[in-house]
């Protein structure tokens, strides 16, 4: 019955009516379209296609007989021998396009079903929701490297334009981006010198100045008490206190006052200054045990130090007559 | 009295003035014990080294005594107000001699006073 309905309908016209009759029986379905095929082939019908010609190999093999031309059931014995049936009705189509083509017939054809097969097993893997080589993709892609500082200055884009909506967001970060490429750089311009010592500045200001006379002093003690208004807010009072010396400046630094050079070893080797000191005796030792006690002083710097040792040496001096008598 | 409390912060802050505030600065001192007090102490601060040397000089179980009986006159040689014993730590703003806290300096009198006006920086009435 199947097989002579399926010899009759080998007209474009029949394929629509086999479309509309497809999910009623699966033997129905394997009957091919030839010819004009609609592309738009509903996902549901073409599943269950699928999933009846899985099932059905008996029926595929069936249609061996059921064409005139030779060419066809080769093509369907070697789609089912590689396991994945392809889909019939593009089977037929493939063999017919095949046939109108004047060139080698058999050649055609199995292209026109490697093709088909391609498409199946993407169209299948995407269907199952299954692992499409993303890998063979990703290997191909190379990296596209960006220099740190673009980096950078693309990072600092986007967090400064976080607040903005979406598409202003995008056209200011490439405008951006770019004015910084080309424009601005890190390093460019006046240092505030926060945290590290503003050392060679200061010094360029100094030279300018000669020699002030007493007049010079005078007059610019009157433009500062002349030009000093009270402060309008609590930050200008907290800037004049700092100037005055009231207030410390931010961030802290432990060392204000303290300038020592010194190094940890000029603090602790303090042996060298006993040179003028007599080598034996009680002296001696009374001063090696002043030297280790000033050796573990951390507040004192090495010329107070010095100075200790020195006075030491100078009252020993002077004592030396009475020393002399014991 | 308030600017000898004021250079003693500045000394022990060792913070250097830029420049010369000009501001009202109090010159008399509460009373005369309070200026002799100050006296005494910039004589104990001059003297502090010396003081020091002779000490380990003297509380010395190595060096002869002979040297040791010579630094006791050194010391007693010199003047009487460089000791440090001698200061006494009066109350800043009244002078009083005794009930003077030493972490802020004040009779208590003054203490209680500022702190009942809200004007002691995170001092407040004991309740438990």
């Amino acid at each position: 019955k199947d097989k002579s309905a399926s010899s009759e309908d080998s007209t474009p016209e029949g394929a629509a009516k086999r479309q509309e009759d497809g999910p009623e029986t699966p033997k129905q379905q394997l009957l091919d379209i030839i010819g004009g095929m609609k592309v738009e082939v509903s996902y549901r019908k073409k599943l269950q296609r699928l999933k009846a010609s899985e099932s059905k190999k008996q029926a595929m093999n069936k249609l061996e007989g059921l064409d005139s031309e030779g060419s066809v059931p080769q093509g369907i014995t070697e789609d089912t021998q590689r396991g994945k049936p392809l889909n019939p009705e593009l089977v037929k189509a493939a063999s017919l396009v095949a046939s109108s083509l004047p060139r080698n017939k058999k050649q055609t054809e199995s292209e026109l079903l490697a093709q088909l097969r391609r498409h199946e097993e993407t169209t299948d893997t995407q269907k199952k929701g299954g692992t499409i080589n993303i890998r063979n993709v990703i290997s191909e892609m190379t990296i596209k490297r960006q220099s740190p500082a673009q980096r950078a200055a693309r990072i600092s884009g986007h967090i400064s334009l976080q607040l903005e909506e979406d598409g202003q967001r995008r056209r200011r970060e490439r405008s951006s981006a770019q004015s910084m490429d080309s424009k601005r750089s890190l390093k460019v311009g006046k240092r505030l010198n926060i945290f590290t010592k503003a050392s060679a500045e200061p010094e360029h200001a100094l030279k300018t100045v000669s020699s002030p006379t007493i007049w010079d002093l005078e007059f610019a003690k009157e433009v500062a008490a002349v030009t000093a208004q009270p402060p309008r807010n609590g930050f200008e009072e907290m800037i004049q206190w700092t100037k005055e010396g009231i207030l410390w400046e931010f961030p802290i630094d432990n060392e204000v006052g303290m300038e020592d050079d010194a190094e940890f070893y000029e603090h602790i080797f303090l042996e060298k200054h006993l040179e003028g000191f007599p080598k034996e005796g009680p002296i001696r030792h009374f001063m090696e045990l002043v030297i280790c006690g000033l050796s573990k002083n951390p507040y004192l710097s090495v010329k107070q130090k010095v100075e200790h040792i020195e006075w030491f040496q100078k009252y020993f001096e002077e004592k030396k007559e009475l020393l002399q008598e014991i | 009295m308030a600017a000898a409390a004021l250079c003693w912060a500045l000394r022990a802050a060792r913070q250097v003035l830029p420049s010369p505030c000009p501001r009202q600065v109090r010159s008399y001192y509460v009373d005369w014990r309070m200026l002799r007090d100050v006296k005494r102490r910039k004589m104990a601060y001059e003297y502090a080294d010396e003081r020091l040397r002779i000490n380990a000089i003297r509380k010395n179980s190595i060096l002869p005594k002979e040297l040791q009986e010579v630094a006791d006159k050194e010391i007693a040689a010199l003047p009487r107000d460089s000791c440090p014993v001698r200061i006494r730590n009066r109350c800043v703003l009244t002078s009083r001699p005794r009930g003077v806290k030493r972490r802020w300096r004040l009779s208590r009198i003054v203490f209680r006073h500022f702190a009942d006006h809200a004007q002691m920086s995170g001092v407040q009435r004991a309740m438990w």
